[in-house]
C-alpha cells in the first residue's frame, strides 16, 4: 500500500474589501468591520432592488513591471498582489522551481469584455489592443500572474462560479496529494462590476432591505435576510506535502485533510440539501473522520432565502443540531469565485487562534432554517476540525476539510 | 500640413503615455526594441495608439521589421502623412 502524503498549508495571500493583505482582511473580521457600500451605478437603475456591495479599495498597482501588468484585469492584479504576499509567506521570495498554480474567476472581467464589445459592435475593431485580449482570455489571471512571477509548473484553472476559490484549493490538494506537484499556489480572484448585482438581481437573490445601512444588507441565516452582496478580492494558499514543509523549515499554518466535489443536477441555481450533504460526507469520507470529529461548520451560505436552507438541512442531516455553524458573507459579501479561498484563509486562522467568528448579522435565525447552533459571537473555544463549503450556481459542490496543525 | 517636429511630438507623446516612457528614453537614435523595451505585443499596441493619434491607418504598409528605431517610426509616419494629404 502506497501511503499519500499529508497536505498543509504554510503560506496565504488576501486582497478584500478590507486592503491588500491577509493582516488587514483577519483584523477586518476579527474585529467585525464593516466593509459595504452603496454603489452609484445600481442607485441609477432603478429596476434593479439592491444597491449595496463591497469593493476593494482603489489601489496603485504600478509597482508591477508594465511588461506584466499591461495584460492585467484588475482582477490579475489582486492576484499578482496575493501571490507575491503568498509566496513571501511560504518563505520564497520567487516562486520554486515547478510549482503548480491553481486559479480561477467567475467571469473574466466584466470591464474590459464590455470596452471590447463596444469596439466591436460599433465597428471600431481597429481600437482593440492586444492587451485588451490578453486581460479577457477566461485564464487570463492565472496566465499573467504566472508569466509575471515565473510559475512554471501544471497552471490549471477550474471556473466553477462561487465554488471556483474552493474547487481550486481542492484540485491543488488532490494534485499535491497524488504527485502531480510537490508545492502549489491555489485559490480564485474576482473583480467587481455592477451586472453582478443585476444579474443576481434579477435572478431574486439580492440583499434589497437595508440599502440605507449597507452593513447590514448580507445576514446569512436571519429572518430578515432576502440575499447576498456582491462583492471581490482574491485569496490564495500555499499547499505542500508535510515532508516538503518540514524538510525546509517552513511554518506549517494548517493540515488539508480531505476534501470531495459533486454535482446537483436537478435545478441550475439551487442546490438539494440531500446533494449537499452528500457532498460534507464524501469530504469526511476522504479525511477519515466522522461527524462528531468536526468541531465548526464554515458556510457557503450567502444570504439567500433557498440556500441558507437547503445548507442548514444538509448540516444538520450529517451533523445534527449540536454542529457550530458560521458564515463569512456578513463580513465579507460575497467575493464569489475568491469567496472559498478567502474563506479558507479565515478558517485556517479560527484554528491557529481558537476563535470562532460570529456571523454577522445574525439575530433572529430563520425559522425555516433546519436545527444547528449558529455562531453569533466571537467565540474562544477548541477547534481542531473545520469543515468548508462551497455551492456554485451551475450545481457546483465541493467542501475540503481543516485540521490544526499541532 | 502636419510639420515633422508635430509628427515627433505626437509620437512621442502617445508612446510615452501607452508605454510609461520618459522624455530620456525617447531619442530618435533609441532602438524601440532594445532602448526602449517595446515587445512584439507592445509593437501591435503602437500601431492603435498612433492611428488614434494621427487619425490615419498605419497598419497597411505596415512593416514592424522594418522600423528598427525611434527616428525610422517618425519617418514612417511622415511618410504616411505626406501620402495621406496628397490623396494618395
Amino acid at each position: 500500500m502506497i501511503l499519500s502524503p499529508k497536505v498543509v498549508i504554510t503560506g496565504m495571500g488576501a486582497v478584500s474589501p478590507y486592503g491588500a493583505g491577509v493582516a488587514p482582511l483577519l483584523n477586518g473580521l476579527f474585529t467585525g468591520k464593516g466593509c459595504m457600500h452603496t454603489v452609484p451605478e445600481l442607485e441609477a437603475l432603478p429596476m434593479v432592488k439592491t444597491k449595496v456591495a463591497a469593493t476593494v479599495p482603489e489601489m496603485d498597482f504600478s509597482y508591477i513591471p508594465r511588461r506584466d501588468r499591461r495584460s492585467m484585469s484588475r482582477m490579475a492584479k489582486y492576484a499578482y498582489a496575493a501571490a507575491r504576499e503568498t509566496l513571501q509567506s511560504a518563505g520564497y521570495e520567487t516562486a520554486p522551481q515547478g510549482l503548480g498554480f491553481f486559479m480561477g474567476s467567475t467571469l473574466n472581467s466584466i470591464s474590459v469584455w464590455l470596452e471590447v464589445s463596444k469596439n466591436c459592435i460599433e465597428n471600431h475593431l481597429e481600437l482593440v489592443k492586444t492587451s485588451d485580449f490578453l486581460q479577457i482570455m477566461n485564464h487570463s489571471p492565472l496566465a499573467t500572474v504566472s508569466q509575471a512571477l515565473k510559475i512554471n509548473g501544471p497552471c490549471v484553472g477550474a471556473s466553477d462560479a462561487c465554488a471556483t476559490g474552493l474547487m481550486n484549493v481542492g484540485m491543488a490538494y488532490l494534485a499535491v496529494k497524488t504527485g502531480l506537484v510537490s508545492q502549489a499556489l491555489c485559490g480564485g480572484t474576482e473583480e467587481y462590476h455592477p451586472m453582478f448585482s443585476a444579474c443576481f438581481d434579477i435572478m431574486q437573490a439580492t440583499s434589497h432591505n437595508f440599502n440605507q445601512t449597507p452593513n447590514d444588507a448580507c445576514r446569512p441565516f436571519d429572518k430578515d435576510r432576502t440575499g447576498l452582496v456582491c462583492s471581490e478580492g482574491c485569496g490564495l494558499l500555499f499547499i505542500e506535502t508535510e515532508e516538503n514543509a518540514k524538510a525546509r523549515g517552513a511554518t506549517i499554518l494548517a493540515e488539508i485533510a480531505g476534501f470531495a466535489s459533486n454535482t446537483e443536477t436537478e435545478n441550475m441555481a439551487y442546490p438539494s440539501a440531500e446533494t449537499l450533504r452528500q457532498c460534507m460526507e464524501a469530504a469526511l469520507k476522504n479525511a477519515g473522520i466522522s461527524p462528531t470529529d468536526v468541531d465548526l461548520l464554515n458556510a457557503h451560505a450567502t444570504g439567500t432565502i433557498i440556500g441558507d436552507i437547503a445548507e442548514t438541512q444538509a448540516a444538520n442531516a450529517v451533523f445534527g443540531h449540536s454542529i457550530k455553524v458560521n458564515s463569512l458573507k456578513g463580513h465579507l459579501g460575497h467575493t464569489m469565485g475568491a469567496s472559498g479561498s478567502l474563506e479558507t484563509i479565515a478558517c485556517v486562522e479560527m484554528l491557529r487562534r481558537q476563535e470562532i467568528l460570529p456571523t454577522q448579522n445574525l439575530h433572529t435565525p430563520d425559522e425555516r432554517c433546519a436545527p444547528v447552533t449558529h455562531v453569533t459571537t466571537a467565540q474562544k473555544m477548541p477547534v481542531n476540525t473545520i469543515v468548508k463549503n462551497s455551492f456554485a450556481i451551475g450545481g457546483n459542490n465541493c467542501s475540503l476539510i481543516l485540521r490544526r496543525s499541532l | 500640413m502636419i510639420t515633422r517636429e508635430e509628427i515627433i511630438r505626437l509620437t512621442n507623446e502617445a508612446l510615452k503615455k501607452e508605454f510609461e516612457l520618459t522624455d530620456e528614453q525617447l531619442v530618435p537614435t533609441a532602438h524601440l526594441q532594445n532602448d526602449v523595451g517595446l515587445d512584439s505585443l507592445d509593437a501591435v499596441d503602437m500601431v492603435v495608439v498612433l492611428e488614434q493619434k494621427f487619425g490615419m491607418t498605419l497598419r497597411q504598409g505596415y512593416d514592424i521589421r522594418s522600423i528598427v528605431t525611434l527616428n525610422d517610426l517618425y519617418n514612417f509616419i511622415e511618410k504616411l502623412a505626406r501620402d495621406h494629404e496628397a490623396g494618395k
